[in-house]
């Protein structure tokens, strides 16, 4: 009721003012003004410089005028505010000022909002639903003229016959049955491979959505990949936030997947020497990989650098630990060493299939490393320096030699 | 864009947003530019004219800008009329408004009016510091000292921090002005910045100088000095308080670090249950130490050395003053390699304890406990701020206490020549705002903004009573 209360005047303010400041302003001011103006500027037309006949403080006028109505109206009504409602109040004043915050919020999302500990997590949270909110438009917008360009093109082939293919067309459908079947394969006979659900504690909410997120898209394409794993998902509780956010993200279909999920240990799953615990801070690293183990995935998105928690949970169960080769095979830039899930999925299953680290790590994202370390050192020495007199001139070539040859000794120290 | 010069005609204004890029936000830029330029009002109201006859209104958005130019030159008339005008068309405004009408109106004769501005913005957000700091400014400039104090409690209930600004505007606005009352109120903010570890700039230090000695009556008498190393004051020969923490503050720390620093949310994040209670023990059987060092870190003092050579060099250096000493290092220092030979190992294990952890695990954790469980007198060598381990202790009071007996408990070595240690000698006395009732001394920066934040001022204020 009293949402619908607030819409309503909204309404009201936003549909009524312009017309009544337009109506006010021909109506009281401009014929008088108008001549008054005109008089003026035909007395003195040539003798008086520009600022004198303007009259400044006219937009006062405009302001005030068109608006005597409309404040008697709402002043009796709404003495005081809600702290829901001002809050309301705030985010569209704020809005008008031009800053970055969504037009449309939800009563769920208010209430996050002033739950929000301090004005800086309020502006952050603000932003983000801003930006939500303008992924959102653009996407409509561009599905819209998708489907104009379509139904353009339909109104133009309308006249064509359908052609004869000897293909039967095959629909997502079918295409979802054949990648079932290879699933259902792989949980009988395929490679397990592990989540560790157990770090709902450590994340915030939206690290928690985030991980599902990444789930969701790991699931997908080990489902369209060749020779599929055979996904566990441990230490899962059921109605914990994971729970939650998973049926959001699969509705129904959660209970159809082709998964394990369990509340159990993975140390009570399987036998203990065959599992590894894949963590970015393990100080083994993976040379091959091994189609006999089972490998564990901490489902964690870790936002806030919590270092050393999944090895942690290693050490406390006694698992052999590995980290991927990344300072072997690429060429650090910058960023974390932590990979999303999915992108620990792709690799994976590349490596499970190719056994070419290259290849598997083409996953990872591109702006993290310059490059492949896939010649001898010596070679890609050279080509550094080359590189950089050709980038810096003489002088820093020394430094950048230096750079190589340290570069180089780590190399072959690991 | 370059703003005009003078109010143009709605014409020339017209001519003048075609001729822009993007015509949309013509109005916003040179609204903008003029903020920059501090143009004359008279051509942004010609602006304004010209968009209200236009439009038939002008957006929240340029009123607010327009405010900020009003505020930049005290137009105070503008700026009531500005706020009149919001008025009736918001319901409430946005922080930014209010923040440029507190602080314009605070600076004009109409500060009053700021005054029921922040009780405004009270009934819907809680008012930046810089809100109060233009309130209390404003109300004490008018000597209403009792007004100012009486916000400045209310901004301190709210946990902002006051800007020195502040604290030295209510220095400066009671000088001379006599009243227990006030007296007392000012020794509060001094007590203020000793709980919090605040140290006052020069121009800050001058004010409460000249304040202490305009109290009619009171004869008090401050001077410039520098405390000596042994925490004398030249000038009055008051020995300044203890850098020791009590007995209490002292168990206090020892058991946070245990708890947060080694603990924390997972023991096996930093080491493991085992391999701490081995640690326990090999401390408990060998107390107390007398120093303990960080032999990793140590060992790379010199980067040309070889790492063992460096260790050898600054045990050999401690050791020579009969002292007991505590080495920790990680596992790995135990194999034979390029930077680590066994024979020197062997060497310096007779005249030193030695643990080695895990070569996964934290030694810094390990340093802490060891010189903690040894007691007051034992300090520890590393280079290392251990900033991280400070972040892992829940809160700030533990914090400062951390900070404080590092201060005086970490040995800094400094290699001048091939094996020379100098141990720069800790501080003795404790750097804080502090009093005897009849002195105070006040530990003031030298400028404005100090760089470190680890290093203390070494100059005071020294104020007497004759």
């Amino acid at each position: 009721m009293q949402s619908a209360n607030v819409l309503l005047k909204r309404i009201v303010r936003s549909s009524v003012l312009p017309f009544a400041a337009q109506h006010g302003v021909k109506k009281d001011l401009f014929p008088l003004r108008r001549t008054l103006s005109l008089s003026l500027c035909m007395k003195q037309d040539n003798s008086c410089n520009p600022s004198e006949k303007l009259d400044l403080d006219a937009w006062k006028k405009v302001m005030r005028s068109g608006l005597q109505e409309e404040v008697s109206e709402t002043v009796s009504e709404s003495k005081e505010l809600s702290a829901v409602a001002a809050a309301r109040e705030t985010l569209e004043m704020w809005r008008l000022a031009g800053r970055a915050v969504p037009e449309n919020i939800s009563e769920e999302q208010l209430k996050t909002f002033m739950e929000c500990p301090s004005k800086s997590a309020k502006k952050k949270y603000l932003k983000y639903l801003h930006l939500k909110e303008l992924y959102k438009k653009n996407d409509k917008r561009k599905l819209e003229e998708k489907r104009e360009r379509r139904l353009e093109k339909e109104q133009a082939s309308k006249t064509d016959e359908t052609k004869k293919t000897s293909f039967i067309c095959l629909w997502d459908s079918s295409m979802d049955r054949a990648y079932n079947w290879r699933v259902a394969q792989s949980m009988v006979f395929g490679q397990p491979l592990v989540f560790d659900m157990s770090y709902e504690n450590d994340m915030s909410f939206r690290e928690v959505a985030n991980t599902v997120r990444q789930l969701v898209l790991s699931e997908g394409c080990n489902r369209r990949s060749v020779d599929p794993f055979h996904i566990h998902f441990c230490n899962f509780k059921d109605d914990s936030l994971y729970h939650k956010e998973f049926i959001k993200h699969y509705k129904e279909a959660w209970s159809k997947l082709l998964i394990t999920v369990t509340d159990q240990c993975y140390t009570e799953v399987f036998p203990k020497d065959k599992l590894i615990y894949l963590t970015a801070d393990s100080p083994k690293v993976m040379k091959t990989f091994d189609h006999n183990k089972i490998y564990i995935v901490g489902s964690m998105v870790d936002k806030s650098i919590k270092t050393g928690v999944s090895l942690a949970r290693a050490k406390r169960l006694g698992l052999e630990t590995a980290a991927l080769p990344l300072e072997k095979y690429l060429l650090w830039n910058s960023g974390a060493k932590n990979l999303t899930l999915d992108q620990m999925m792709h690799i994976l299953l590349t490596l499970k299939d190719t056994g070419d680290w290259k290849k598997a790590l083409e996953f990872v994202p591109k702006r993290k490393y310059c490059g492949f370390v896939n010649k001898p050192v010596h070679e890609l020495k050279k080509t550094l320096n080359l590189i950089n007199t050709l980038k810096f001139g003489k002088r820093q070539e020394e430094v950048r030699k230096q750079f190589a040859k340290s570069y180089s000794k780590k190399l072959t120290q690991k | 864009v370059q703003p005009p010069e003078k109010p143009l005609q709605a014409e020339e204004w017209n001519r003048l947003r075609e001729s822009f890029r993007s015509p949309e936000i013509f109005e916003e830029v040179m609204f903008n530019s003029m903020v920059r330029c501090n143009s004359p009002i008279d051509v942004a109201k010609s602006l304004l004219t010209h968009v209200a006859k236009s439009n038939g209104d002008v957006t929240y958005n340029l009123l607010v800008k327009y405010l900020a130019l009003c505020v930049q030159q005290g137009q105070t008339s503008e700026i009531r009329d500005v706020y009149d005008i919001m008025k009736i068309r918001f319901k409430i405004l946005e922080s930014g408004a209010y923040n440029l009408l507190i602080k314009g109106l605070s600076n004009s004769d109409q500060w009053r009016m700021a005054l029921t501005l922040l009780e405004e913005v009270k009934k819907i957000m809680i008012p930046s510091r810089t809100n109060y700091e233009s309130c209390i400014k404003a109300a004490s400039r008018h000597q209403e000292m009792n007004l100012a104090f009486e916000l400045y409690h209310e901004m301190l209930a709210k946990d902002l921090v006051p800007t020195l600004d502040v604290l030295q505007a209510l220095f400066d606005f009671c000088r001379g002005v006599k009243g227990a009352e006030l007296q007392k109120e000012l020794f509060g903010i001094l007590l203020y910045l000793r709980d919090n570890q605040i140290y006052p700039h020069k121009t800050f230090m001058r004010s409460i100088k000249l304040w202490f000695e305009s109290i009619p009556g009171e004869n008090w008498r401050g001077h410039l000095t520098n405390i000596k190393d042994s925490g004398l004051c030249p000038v009055c020969n008051h020995q300044l308080e203890d850098s020791d923490l009590t007995e209490e503050e002292y168990n206090n720390l020892r058991e946070r670090i245990i708890k947060d620093v080694i603990h924390g949310t997972d023991t096996f994040r930093k080491t493991s249950p085992q391999e701490f209670e081995a640690f326990q023990t090999f401390v408990e059987n060998r107390l107390p130490f007398d120093i303990v060092i960080d032999g990793l870190n140590v060992s790379h003092i010199k980067p040309r050395k070889m790492q063992c050579e460096n260790l050898f060099d600054a045990v050999n250096c401690l050791a020579k003053e009969n002292a007991r000493l505590l080495v920790l290092g990680r596992k790995h220092m135990l194999g034979n390699s390029s930077h680590w030979k066994r024979e020197i190992m062997k060497e310096m294990q007779n005249k030193a304890d030695f643990f080695f952890a895990e070569n996964i695990s934290e030694d810094d954790a390990f340093l802490l406990y060891a010189t903690l469980q040894s007691g007051k007198h034992c300090k520890f060598v590393t280079r290392d701020f251990l900033r991280d381990h400070k972040a892992c202790l829940s809160d700030s009071q533990t914090r400062h206490l951390f900070r404080k007996w590092q201060l005086i408990h970490c040995v800094k070595s400094k290699k001048m020549f091939l094996s020379v240690f100098i141990q720069q000698p800790a501080l003795r006395y404790d750097c804080v705002v502090q009093t005897t009732g009849d002195t105070w001394h006040i530990p003031y920066k030298d400028t404005f903004d100090e760089k470190y934040s680890y290093r203390v001022p070494r100059k005071w204020l020294c104020i007497q009573q004759k």
